[in-house]
């Protein structure tokens, strides 16, 4: 799933200071997987906001309200009715949802309302991880199943670099070095002679490098 | 008459309402008998509920038996009898006369109403037995606030007849002229359960218990206590300063034969020390010193270990392996302990205070029952008992449970209760639900659609609300209130003729909700949900505002300001009563059947003593025999039979029309929830089905085994042998181990190190009991015990004073240096090791080396997955609760027994099979069970599948179901809320705290009527 964190309360209370009514819009897909935006986050959120004007003295009207996905047109259009009544719209969906509501209401403005971090899922409750860096072109095949292009940090292909130390990467020393576990597995399933095999330069156009990405399913979208 | 014909009663007697007594009620009243229940005290609770903390979770003590109590002084079926004793009883097994002595309380319990007036006017002091002496009390009393019942006593002693509490007592529950009174009762079977006492340290006088800075341990607990004499502020009585020394000594009047006449070991002390030594440190504001000396440190339960390395390691906790002999009073109340080092160094040590760690002796209450009843008492004078019917006395008919049969901690005690809970009555299960009484309840009234009609009760209690909060007030105030169409206040609205009149109000002014604005709903929430009922209203429609405890008892030097928040809590809790709803519990059919996954001597107890109830029992086994481990056993560590025990056992089993056994048999597939389970069982080679089986309960038993030790050479010598390769040779060939004339026994090979922090619980009396053996065939063999701590606890010390009579050697190491194992060219063995007293290596070349080898639980991780039940770090299964909940797993209708729970000797296994069996059959034996009421209802529109539920839950219950949404199973939801409070979609409601109604609770709690009106 895309995992996000809510931005600091004080960041979105700036972003709507002089809006006089609000409305909250949660994401029932990935961010209410990852606790930061479903119905609840959207609730709190809405509360924050009310307590924090009341407390001002600038009192506001807030509603909230949840979408199915904010990232398909069919669930943006279910708010056809609501979003021309607000000064401002605050999703709180990954990066995808503000940008498909300010497509589809050009008059409106919308607002972040978390920071869109990484594919990864959860370790355990409350935690979670990289795990996927959406290159494009995945090679998870080659390390046993252990992604190097996203969890090390210089996404190399043959590793580890000499910045790897007691299982640990040099960037700090509670990230794990992908590396040291890619070598470590190979040596217990005893295909250590796998990591001789060279592996070419990336291709990174199929990654960000290559600009914006788009799918086309032909039978599909025929 | 033939026995056939013999008349089985449906009703049984407890004696004793200590912790154990209460389970043993409990589980029989909740499996179809009438249960009287005796105690000598006015209330019940034993010494557990003096205790502040339970080790090893540090959980409160009184907030876990809490509840127990409230169902015990509520339940329909059990008749508390307080301040009385069993005088004699006549007739046999399955009839008995019992003739109880009632011994006046000067206080009527059915028409006292707790309130404490007449406490408040007691001019009279006495001395606070429940505080062991630390404070006083008034003369007129209770032993502790949450007592049940719920019901003050005079102390006659100390009364001096003022006549204060008759006047001022609006209830008239005072009765001077209480006389003592006989009662008869007809039981069909007698548990006793009179509990223990500590030793009185007065006996002795080297421990200078005079002192006031001299505590025993029970006394100790009350310091610690938030609600002893010093409300848990941590400070030692002679001069009430916080100490900054204190020191434990163990087994005062245990393990001595010289001072105190107890032989045995008390069992809990070394444990009850460790805690105490932890809480006092986290209840001093400074560094605080602790030190215990000790002669074993004896941790041999579940997590026991982990918890004594966790004092020792992370706490700091001094640990000084020295018997003192005798305290010294020094200046400023200080004390001064005088001890050997193990270096053999003698040190003087300074301490502001020290405890006595006590042991058990039995309650007086034992030795006149037995004389009274003509039952045997062991050398230490507790109930005789054997191993293979741990809980039978030497009389038909009456059992025992608890400390009163030897010294042992709760979750034993618990054990034990419910396993006499089961046997007592299963030769009474001809007679279940004839003797127990049945609530005759109205149909309940529809009131869906209807506008709320509120009814407001606002209690008096006596002048507990009333003598500071202005009631008249507060009921003119609740009128005004949206709603609310009748108002009325009581002088004590849990009294009889309240709760009559408010079932008339209700149906005359067709109330549909209604509120008491009284005391606590943890002791009268159901009483008043019970009138309600009657009155035909859900039990469900009611709303409590607690305006005693959390109002006029705390602020009492502010009667306006007490006022003013009464009005705050009935508005709020009218509030809510506006949005709350009707909730019906459903019956869910029950299948009189129970399930034993594992066919050693556990699993076939609990199928007989299943079958024996009454109830279908499916017996499954994986191997093709049944009796595991047993089978390479000999004797119990009080020497009976276990391979005559076994065969009877196995016979019986099979032989028993209402067990049927599957061998070569798992489990493949298990569904359903309490009551009504089904499972699949498959053939074990070919995978083919041997049956589809349904059950309302089920039983893992599945079992242990022994360590195959790594080191000592073991496997590639003949000399080097573990317990039940020992045990092996002496029934296959005696004549290999009796020509050795030295014999060297390693403890803990396996057990107590890092892989495996826990200890094996048997091994030491293993050893001991084997090397009696041995030095008795030939009392000239050499025998060494190289050992850690000598873990013989209980009755089971008698074989270590045996032992070491006998000449047996017994050299300590530790565990940093432990014994070394030398093969010379020769081939020769020796084994060197560092005595502790001579304090240099020794080495001996034995003739055989025995290990003391671990208990490890047996790998079953595809069952217990299956069954979902929690497994710890070092396999052994998890109980629902460390203390109280011994042999239930979270998930209701799940039970436990074996060493899959954990290593205990054969004894404790049965006890606990049996006791599986009583939890067991407290569901199989309904015809239906309720289930629904507060619980969590999942809205699957809104669930997003997140998994947060299923994370998040402490019971293991929600999980994502086949429809594609979270699933949460009413009858197994313990309604505690976290899931509702976790789920990020809101798709979770708790019923009865719904969003709706709290929030308008809230918003009641903030409304201000000058910026609304």
């Amino acid at each position: 799933m895309i995992v996000a964190d809510r931005k600091p309360l004080v960041e979105i209370q700036e972003m709507v200071a002089n809006s006089r009514k609000i409305l909250v819009i949660g994401c029932k897909g990935c961010v209410t997987v990852c606790n930061v935006g479903g119905l609840k986050e959207a609730e709190i959120l809405a509360s924050s906001l009310r307590i924090g004007r009341n407390k001002n003295g600038k009192p506001m009207e807030i509603d909230e309200t949840v979408l199915e996905r904010q990232c398909d047109p069919e669930y943006i259009a279910q708010l056809k009715d609501k979003v021309g009544n607000y000064d401002a719209v605050i999703s709180m969906a990954c990066g995808v949802g503000p940008q498909f509501l300010s497509e589809a209401y050009p008059e409106q403005k919308f607002f972040p309302a978390v920071n869109t971090k990484f594919f990864g899922g959860a370790v355990q409750h409350g935690i979670w991880e990289e795990r996927c860096a959406g290159c494009g072109t995945c090679v998870i095949h080659h390390y046993d199943g252990l992604c190097p292009i996203a969890r090390c940090s210089k996404s190399l292909q043959h590793g580890p670099c000499g910045g790897s130390s007691k299982g640990k990467c040099e960037i700090a020393n509670d990230v794990v070095c992908i590396w040291d576990l890619i070598v470590r597995k190979k040596m217990e399933q005893g295909r250590l002679d796998d990591l001789r095999l060279f592996q070419p330069a990336k291709d990174w156009r199929t990654a960000r490098d290559g600009g914006p990405r788009r799918s086309i399913r032909e039978e599909l979208a025929s | 008459m033939t026995l056939a014909e013999k008349r089985k009663l449906g009703s049984v007697l407890v004696v004793g309402a200590g912790v154990a007594g209460i389970q043993a009620s409990l589980d029989m009243a909740n499996s179809g008998f009438y249960v009287h229940l005796v105690d000598r005290s006015p209330s019940v609770g034993g010494i557990m509920a003096q205790l502040d903390k339970t080790f090893p979770t540090n959980d409160c003590a009184m907030c876990v038996i809490s509840p127990f109590l409230v169902e015990v002084g509520r339940h329909l079926n059990i008749h508390v009898i307080p301040c009385s004793e069993l005088e004699r009883l006549d007739g046999e097994k399955g009839d008995f006369k019992a003739t109880i002595v009632n011994h006046p309380r000067y206080i009527d319990t059915e028409k006292c109403t707790g309130c404490g007036q007449c406490r408040q006017v007691c001019p009279v002091v006495a001395i606070n037995e429940f505080n062991c002496g630390l404070d006083l009390r008034k003369a007129t009393y209770i032993p502790y606030p949450q007592a049940v019942p719920l019901a003050y006593a005079i102390d006659r002693n100390a009364c001096i007849g003022c006549g204060m509490c008759e006047k001022v007592c609006l209830a008239g529950a005072v009765t001077y002229d209480d006389k003592t009174k006989i009662t008869e009762l007809e039981v069909g079977s007698v548990i006793l359960a009179p509990g223990g006492e500590m030793y009185d340290p007065k006996e002795a006088d080297s421990w200078s218990y005079s002192h006031p800075n001299v505590v025993t341990s029970l006394e100790f607990e009350r310091i610690l206590s938030a609600s002893g004499p010093y409300r848990g502020h941590l400070m030692r009585p002679y001069d009430r300063e916080e100490p900054e020394k204190i020191a434990w000594l163990q087994c005062v009047g245990s393990r001595d034969i010289n001072r105190a006449k107890n032989s045995h070991c008390s069992s809990v002390c070394c444990m009850y020390a460790i805690k105490q030594t932890m809480i006092a440190k986290e209840h001093s504001a400074h560094e605080l010193d602790t030190a215990i000396f000790y002669m074993d440190m004896r941790t041999y339960g579940k997590d026991f270990d982990k918890y004594y390395s966790r004092a020792k390691e992370e706490r700091g906790v001094r640990f000084i392996r020295s018997r003192v002999h005798s305290i010294e009073p020094v200046e400023n109340g200080n004390l001064r302990l005088r001890y050997v080092k193990e270096s053999g160094e003698s040190v003087e040590e300074i301490f502001n205070m020290v405890v006595l760690s006590v042991g058990f002796k039995p309650s007086s209450g034992v030795e006149t029952i037995a004389k009274k009843l003509g039952l045997t008492l062991n050398e230490q004078h507790f109930f005789r008992t054997g191993d293979i019917r741990p809980v039978a006395t030497s009389r038909d008919g009456v059992y025992v449970c608890g400390v009163s049969h030897g010294p042992k901690d709760i979750p034993q005690s618990v054990m034990e209760a419910s396993a006499a809970a089961s046997v007592a009555t299963s030769d009474l299960s001809s007679a279940r639900w004839s003797a127990t009484r049945t609530p005759q309840l109205p149909p309940e009234t529809d009131f869906s659609k209807m506008v709320p009609r509120i009814g407001v009760f606002v209690c008096n209690c006596g002048i507990n609300i009333g003598g500071v909060a202005d009631v008249p007030a507060i009921r003119e105030y609740a009128k005004t209130l949206p709603h609310v169409v009748h108002v009325e206040d009581n002088l004590f609205t849990c009294s009889q003729d309240t709760q009559e009149r408010m079932k008339q109000v209700i149906r005359e002014k067709n109330i549909n909700r209604v509120v008491v604005a009284s005391c606590s709903p943890r002791t009268h929430e159901p009483l008043f949900q019970e009138t309600i009922r009657e009155a035909g209203l859900n039990k469900y429609l009611f709303e409590m505002a607690n305006i005693r405890d959390q109002n006029t008892w705390v602020h009492k030097n502010n009667p306006d300001l007490a006022t003013a928040k009464a009005k705050d809590l009935v508005r709020m809790a009218v509030a809510k009563a506006e949005y709350i709803e009707p909730l019906h519990q459903v019956k869910l059919d029950v299948k009189p059947a129970v399930l034993i996954v594992g066919g050693g001597v556990a699993g076939m107890e609990a199928a007989l003593g299943a079958a024996e109830q009454g109830f279908q029992a499916y017996l499954v086994e994986k191997t093709d025999t049944l009796g595991g481990m047993a089978h390479q056993l000999r004797k119990t560590w009080q020497g009976e039979d276990i391979p005559a025990y076994l065969e009877r056992l196995i016979k019986d089993v099979t032989n028993h029309s209402k067990i049927q056994i599957f061998l070569n048999t798992k489990p493949v597939h298990f569904t359903g929830t309490i009551g009504s389970f089904t499972t699949t069982l498959n053939d074990i080679h070919t995978g083919n089905p041997n049956g589809i089986i349904e059950h309302g309960a089920a039983i893992l038993a599945t079992g242990g085994r022994e360590y195959r030790p790594e080191g000592y050479q073991y496997g590639n010598r003949p000399d080097v042998m573990t317990h039940l390769d020992l045990d092996q040779a002496m029934k296959d060939t005696p004549a290999t181990v009796m020509n050795a004339d030295t014999i060297v026994f390693i403890q803990c090979v396996g057990s107590r190190n890092s892989d495996r922090p826990y200890c094996s619980r048997v091994c030491c009396t293993h050893t001991l009991k084997n090397a009696i053996e041995l030095k008795k065939i030939k009392p000239g063999m050499n025998i060494f015990v190289m050992y850690r701590d000598v873990r013989s606890y209980g009755f089971r010390e008698s074989l270590y004073q045996e032992a070491r009579a006998l000449g047996v050697h017994f050299i300590r190491f530790d565990p940093e240096n432990p014994p070394q194992m030398n093969i010379a060219e020769n081939n020769i063995l020796t084994i060197t090791v560092t005595d502790h007293i001579l304090q240099r290596p020794i080495v001996i070349s034995p003739d055989l080396v025995v290990l003391a080898a671990a208990v490890l639980p047996n790998e079953n991780k595809e069952l217990f997955e299956l069954f979902k039940v929690p497994v710890n770090a070092e396999g052994f299964l998890v109980e629902a609760h460390a203390k109280l909940r011994p042999v239930d797993f979270g998930s209701e209708g799940l039970f436990l027994a074996g060493l899959a729970h954990y290593p205990k000797s054969i004894d404790e296994s049965i006890a606990q099979a049996r006791a599986a069996v009583s939890r067991a059959v407290t569901i199989v034996s309904k015809d239906g069970i309720m289930v629904g009421g507060v619980v969590a209802a999942v809205n699957p529109d809104r669930c997003a599948v997140c998994c947060t539920c299923v994370r998040a839950c402490p019971y293991g219950i929600p999980f994502i179901g086949n429809e594609g949404h979270a699933v949460i199973q009413q009858a197994e939801c313990h309604g505690c809320g976290v899931c509702v409070s976790e789920c990020p979609g809101k798709a979770i409601t708790l019923q009865h705290f719904t969003d709706q109604q709290l929030i308008a609770k809230t918003r009641a709690l903030f409304y201000q009527p000058a910026m609304n009106e």
